[in-house]
């Protein structure tokens, strides 16, 4: 049945009130660009704020001009006065305003170009996955890791962004702005951490069935814990600790996941699908969309594609719940 | 003009009422004894012989039919499936083909007359009531070696047909099925035929999946098919515990044709791309622990691997409770990267179980 007229207008009401409230709580949390930490993604709002605050003046402006026209003064204007209002208004006006705001724009808006301070992230846009690697300033081979970025904060980072099938787009709110990533064609941002804090980015460009599903975590840090978190990540993967993560470690071997997932340190190379070497270490599972939880694991490796639809993964449904326990403690325990 | 209508009319429905008496009346006589009458035959064969004739692929489709091993997987094939009725070099057709309408012809006569591609469709898609069925698969690739067993068919000699299709004795403890399989395989699972896959390097898991999925039909073969209905169910496990417990012959395979081919699929199987899996992970060589429904592939038949793997890339075979793997890891394979892998396994000593 339909609601009649009156409900209808309540629920709009109601709704117009949800809708707010759901407004509002994109103002703060880990992907918002009103809750910045990074110096671009302050200037990017403080051109949204005056922008914002001239907008709200000029359509005070527009309206009472309007009301006071329409409805408090309305009989014939002296034809001088009209052509004042009407030049200066229409055309003075505006050509002041926009040419202010687009100097001032121009002026401070954030270089995507800028040359950073030695730290370069190489990352490729997959489906629907993040494949990220760190050169640090003179390395000569990069720090492999996967789904989840971290950066020192105070410095500017240069990332080099790829993608290898169809068009992706990087974004981290808190950080900055968004860079579409294109296969074929590398292109550049840079950005530069302000604040310690997690983050999050999500791929801007719709890019397939699990488009949504495409995030990853953003660890801002000091630059000495940042060192210490990358030595880490450099390393080896740990040797399994444990019964069960040893028989985990067996089951990853003897199921061919090494075909295509490396774990540095094992016999596991392969280049398909995301690194594990320190899998245990982030902060989610599946890029940005799981929390990393035993249960989560498991659910993962035992039907990926009901999780992420397409996803290149196969689900490994002929697994045992004890196979699939020891596997995702092994994987976990790989911090 | 609707004077004619009418007439028209009454006269069909006289037509159907007759047709209806001659079906529902059982006033045809189906009596295969009986006969067709005269000028019935030549219609129909008339009707056969132009419809393959429309239908059969170009002759450009036709593969090589004189690689090695073709004509012999050919005759095994046909020696099980289609002798019954055809006949073959050196043997008489015996009273049961003789007595059919239309008369299945012997096979040195039958195959006169046709193209390779056009025997290709034959034996592919049957002859709808003549008792000639269709090929037991919806994959057509393998009726390619009976076509090539077909051309070679009229000059062929019955010592040469029995030398390509006899059956090995059976060994002491051996399944009893197992001289039927070996006539291909070989008693050890060693066949010295290209175009048949070896069975000795592979674990017990692997075979007895096969020979099941082989079996159902999920995972599709016409002459595998048939294989693996013609011996009991219940021997499948004998049958693939005879195989894996089979000493491994790891004597190096032949000569390497093509080193830099080889060379690359090495690279490719052992690292992988980020789009291709690495293929050692699952298959070997060394490989310390595997899951055992996973096939070895070192020493494998070079010709079988490139098939299969295309077979694969094409999302055609299935098999199996992880064949969803495999679909995955070959969906990206372009037919130089087949060509290569094959090439480098089918290099390979095999491994020790």
């Amino acid at each position: 049945m339909l609601p009649d007229h009156a409900t209808r207008s309540r629920m709009s009401g109601a709704g117009k009130i949800g809708l707010a409230a759901l407004t509002l709580t994109g103002c703060g949390g880990p992907q918002s660009v009103l809750n910045t930490a990074g110096s671009d993604a302050r200037v990017l709002l403080t051109m949204l704020s005056v922008m914002l605050v001239g907008l709200v003046i000029i359509w005070i402006l527009v309206n009472g001009m309007m009301l006071f026209f329409n409805q408090l003064q309305t009989g014939a204007h002296e034809e001088r006065y009209a052509r004042y209002l009407i030049v200066g208004g229409g055309i003075f006006f505006p050509t002041l305003v926009i040419t202010a705001l687009l100097v001032w724009g121009l002026s401070i808006m954030p270089d995507q170009r800028a040359p950073g301070d030695g730290l370069r992230v190489e990352v490729t846009g997959e489906q629907w996955w993040w494949r990220i690697a760190y050169w640090p300033e003179g390395a000569e081979t990069p720090v492999i890791a996967a789904n989840e970025i971290r950066l020192p904060v105070g410095q500017r980072v240069e990332f080099d962004l790829k993608s290898a099938r169809v068009i992706h787009s990087f974004w981290i709110p808190a950080l900055g702005g968004k860079m579409d990533m294109f296969p074929g064609r590398d292109t550049r941002l840079s950005l530069e951490p302000t604040e310690v804090g997690i983050f999050r980015g999500q791929c801007a460009e719709f890019c397939g069935a699990s488009h949504a599903l495409m995030a990853f975590h953003v660890v801002t840090m000091e630059p000495a814990d940042f060192d210490a978190w990358l030595a880490a990540q450099a390393a080896p993967a740990m040797a399994p600790d444990g019964d069960l993560a040893r028989r985990g470690a067996a089951i990853f071997a003897e199921q061919g996941c090494g075909a295509c997932h490396a774990v540095r340190g094992s016999d596991a190379s392969g280049q398909v699908g995301p690194d594990l070497t320190h899998v245990g270490s982030r902060l989610s599972l599946g890029a940005g969309i799981l929390a990393p939880t035993l249960a989560n694991y498991m659910a993962w490796i035992d039907h990926t594609g009901d999780i992420k639809p397409e996803v290149e993964m196969p689900a490994y449904d002929h697994l045992g719940d004890d196979e699939l326990t020891a596997l995702a403690t092994y994987l976990m325990g790989l911090k | 003009m609707k004077r004619v209508i009418q007439t028209l009319a009454v006269l069909a429905a006289v037509a159907a009422l007759a047709g209806a008496a001659v079906v529902l009346g059982g006033l045809y006589n189906v009596s295969a004894r009986a006969g067709h009458w005269p000028g019935v035959p030549f219609v129909l064969h008339t009707t056969y012989e132009q419809s393959v004739d429309l239908r059969a692929p170009s002759e450009a489709e036709v593969p090589d039919l004189k690689a090695p091993g073709m004509v012999a997987l050919g005759a095994k094939h046909f020696d099980e499936s289609c002798r019954m009725c055809h006949a073959a070099p050196g043997l008489e057709r015996w009273a049961i083909p003789q007595v059919m309408v239309p008369e299945p012809p012997h096979i040195t006569r039958a195959v006169a007359g046709w193209t390779a591609a056009e025997l290709h469709w034959i034996v592919d898609e049957g002859v709808k009531m003549s008792g000639m069925p269709h090929w037991p698969a919806a994959r057509i690739d393998d009726v390619w070696p009976v076509v090539a067993f077909l051309r070679q068919v009229e000059e062929m000699s019955a010592t040469d047909y029995a030398d390509l299709t006899r059956q090995p004795a059976r060994p002491e403890g051996a399944p009893d099925a197992l001289p039927y399989c070996a006539t291909c395989h070989g008693i050890t699972g060693r066949s010295d035929n290209p175009q048949i896959p070896r069975l000795d390097i592979q674990d017990r898991d692997y075979l007895e999946q096969a020979l099941r999925a082989y079996a159902d039909g999920s995972r599709d073969s016409g002459i595998m098919h048939v294989a693996a209905t013609r011996v009991p169910r219940a021997q499948l496990a004998d049958l693939a515990a005879w195989f894996a417990d089979q000493p491994v012959d790891t004597a190096p395979a032949a000569p390497v044709l093509d080193e830099g081919l080889a060379e690359d699929g090495a690279v490719l199987a052992r690292a992988g791309t980020t789009e291709i899996p690495a293929c050692v992970a699952c298959h070997g060589p060394g490989v310390a622990r595997k899951d055992e429904t996973f096939p070895r592939l070192a020493g494998q038949s070079q010709i079988y691997l490139a098939q299969q793997l295309r077979l694969w890339r094409d999302g055609v075979r299935g098999d199996g409770r992880q064949s969803d793997l495999m679909v995955k890891a070959a969906e990206d394979l372009t037919d130089d990267d087949i060509a290569a892998l094959a090439a480098w396994y089918a290099s390979l000593p095999a491994e020790a179980r």
